[in-house]
């Protein structure tokens, strides 16, 4: 629920929150940032880790709204500065041989060829399958800047950063959604929902 | 001076080594320089070169796009524009992908019998299309056989690197340098096929013969792996039969035409457009910038810089004081010209770029020839019988020579990478281990037919 998020901040007056209790289909979207809307990082890859490393990560951290298992992480070095980002695509494509994707031969497999090629590359490195130009926004950017990244880049999420360009947390698809039925539903509505 | 003797003086120095010269020669030799580093991209540098020479007029504009021995040679430039733009069409359909299969099929799951047609297959393809485009839709396949087959896919990579510079020889569109020969010699595709096709026909054998020798025990696999291969089938590659189809025509019809351009005296460069324009039209694309877009530009740049910076040291003499110091050299002796040009050529081909190689060879090549033969001129100068086996020396020592090393030949960058990326690096070295021997041997037994055929039975 966007109101309820413990990281809220809204930069309104007063008299505009009032309205906004007021009017609750009326969302003053303008004054909600990044910050507000995103989730909490609760955990990351290194560098250094093995595909089966990242895959073990991925697949225990539990989400904000209470689901265990996230689809993708960030990738921060020693010193905590986002190096990259894996997802669950990121590691298909590390499993399907290059070669398949250079050409047509998606026909040409064989049983088992899969799991053949997963043990192969179990062991490789995170940096070698991260996606290496993460695209972020900064902590105050307004949600039309974080829609229109998350759309133009094809992205399922995108890092939040402070002005030192330290990852505060991020900002899923789900959540902006959820920000774009809140304007075109009331709460009430979306409780019926 | 009278002017008689002015123009007599002109005769015996026809250059002058002035400034023009001197910069013209810099200009040549850094780019060269460059080229060979690597620090900056070739086409990158061609360009620059090029355009250099224009601004500092050493090469009139006129004469780098309209003049045939200065200039860009337009032959050329739209005979690999025509081809890659067919190979563009047809790639999609899947016939190379299906021609891989077949192969891989018909050698029933046998590594050894594998390698051995597809070093075949790969040789055919790139003396009818070309080197780059043969390795780039046969590497990836192979890389699937062999881990379907669990063997190391790095000699089937070298050994189709080998064929595919071995086959390509073999005509007038197989390799870059015989498209420029044939050019400037005015050589048709025949002259390729009853001249070089015979020799690559021996080289392909005695390559198989080494390979089997080589790799013959080493390439085992077990029975239930051959079975992945034979499970295949080969027909699910073909993904559009129907411009399969057309492109099979079109194809059939351009190498119909290169066989008879020499007797309807049509350009090698008329039949490649032709055919990539009755392709498009087949086609029914509404779109043909896509197929356009995937032409090798950087290439094709390359030789136009290329042909404009070798226009410039043509000009201003360069060229032919090169020729001159090679005929101190040889004496006239025709027989060690031919060997010389092989040789030098093959490992001048191994080191670096064969295409701007060959770029300052040919035009050094006719000036010589205009020295020796001064009366002559136009074909009968270009075709002097005593001169032909110097072309084919040459065609033969640059090509064969590109198998010496990994940064010989584009075929042999282009697995190199392929390998790297499906982790299993081919180092220098390794390339070179295998390359290097078979380079010596193709060019040594190049080397017995030349004399054999031009100087002892000459027929």
């Amino acid at each position: 629920m966007l109101f309820s998020r413990p990281n809220k901040y809204y930069t309104c007056t007063v008299e505009q929150c009032n309205d906004l209790v007021a009017h609750k289909n009326v969302l003053l979207e303008v004054s909600v940032k990044a910050k507000d809307i995103m989730e909490q990082v609760k955990d990351h890859l290194s560098p250094d880790d093995t595909i089966r490393d990242a895959v073990n990560k991925m697949r225990v951290v539990k989400r904000d709204d209470g689901i265990v298992g996230v689809k993708g992480m960030i990738v921060l070095d020693r010193e905590g500065n986002l190096v990259g980002m894996v997802s669950v695509k990121d590691i298909l494509k590390a499993i399907i041989p290059f070669y398949m994707t250079m050409t047509e031969l998606g026909e040409f497999t064989w049983e088992g060829m899969l799991s053949e090629m997963t043990k192969k590359v179990a062991d490789k490195k995170v940096e070698e399958i991260m996606v290496k130009d993460v695209i972020t926004v900064p902590e105050d950017a307004p949600l039309m800047e974080c829609a229109d990244f998350i759309v133009k880049h094809n992205l399922q999420r995108v890092p939040v950063v402070d002005r030192e360009k330290r990852v505060v947390g991020i900002i899923y698809v789900r959540d902006l959604y959820n920000a774009i039925v809140k304007v075109l539903l009331n709460d009430k509505e979306v409780e019926n929902i | 001076m009278t002017q008689v003797t002015q123009e007599a003086a002109a005769a015996s120095q026809p250059f002058v080594m002035d400034t023009v010269f001197w910069t013209a020669t810099t200009i040549f030799v850094l780019a060269y320089a460059v080229i060979v580093s690597e620090k900056v991209h070739k086409t990158v540098v061609a360009l620059f070169g090029a355009a250099l020479m224009l601004v500092l007029k050493i090469l009139e504009q006129y004469e780098a796009f309209h003049v045939e021995e200065l200039g860009v040679d337009w032959n050329v430039i739209f005979l690999l524009i025509g081809m890659m733009t067919i190979i563009n069409l047809m790639r999609p359909t899947g016939f190379f992908e299906y021609i891989a299969i077949k192969s891989a099929k018909a050698g029933k799951g046998d590594p050894m019998r594998i390698m051995t047609i597809f070093a075949l297959v790969t040789a055919v393809l790139s003396a009818l299309l070309d080197n780059v485009t043969t390795v780039l839709l046969l590497a990836p396949v192979t890389l699937l056989i062999a881990d379907a087959l669990e063997v190391d896919p790095v000699p089937f990579l070298i050994v189709e690197a080998l064929a595919s510079n071995i086959g390509g020889t073999a005509t007038l569109i197989g390799d870059p340098p015989n498209i420029m020969i044939a050019s400037k010699a005015k050589l048709d595709f025949m002259d390729f096929i009853y001249n070089l096709t015979p020799v690559v026909i021996v080289l392909m054998v005695v390559l198989l013969v080494v390979v089997k020798i080589v790799f013959g025990k080493k390439l085992k696999t077990r029975e239930e792996l051959k079975e992945r291969i034979m499970q295949m089938n080969e027909k699910e590659a073909i993904k559009d039969p129907l411009m399969l189809k057309k492109s099979l025509f079109v194809l059939g019809l351009v190498l119909v035409g290169f066989v008879f351009h020499g007797t309807l005296h049509l350009q090698p460069a008329t039949v490649a457009l032709f055919g990539a324009g009755l392709l498009l039209l087949l086609s029914g694309t509404h779109d043909p910038h896509h197929y356009l877009a995937e032409v090798e530009w950087p290439t094709i740049f390359f030789f136009i810089g290329l042909f404009i910076l070798v226009g410039g040291v043509v000009k201003v003499g360069l060229i032919k004081l090169m020729s001159m110091k090679m005929l101190d050299l040889t004496q006239g002796n025709l027989f060690a010209t031919s060997m010389i040009v092989m040789w030098f050529s093959a490992i001048a081909s191994a080191i670096v770029d064969n295409i701007p190689y060959v770029a300052t060879m040919n035009p050094l090549i006719i000036d010589m020839a205009k020295q020796m033969w001064p009366q002559e001129a136009g074909l009968a100068l270009l075709r002097h019988p005593d001169l032909m086996p110097v072309w084919w020396s040459l065609a033969l020592g640059a090509c064969l020579g590109g198998n010496g090393s990994p940064i010989g030949a584009s075929a042999n960058v282009i697995v190199v990478g392929m390998a790297e990326r499906a982790g299993k690096k081919i180092s220098f070295m390794r390339f070179v281990a295998y390359g290097f021997p078979i380079m010596l041997l193709t060019v040594f037994i190049s080397m017995i037919y030349v004399w054999l055929r031009y100087y002892v039975l000459r027929f």
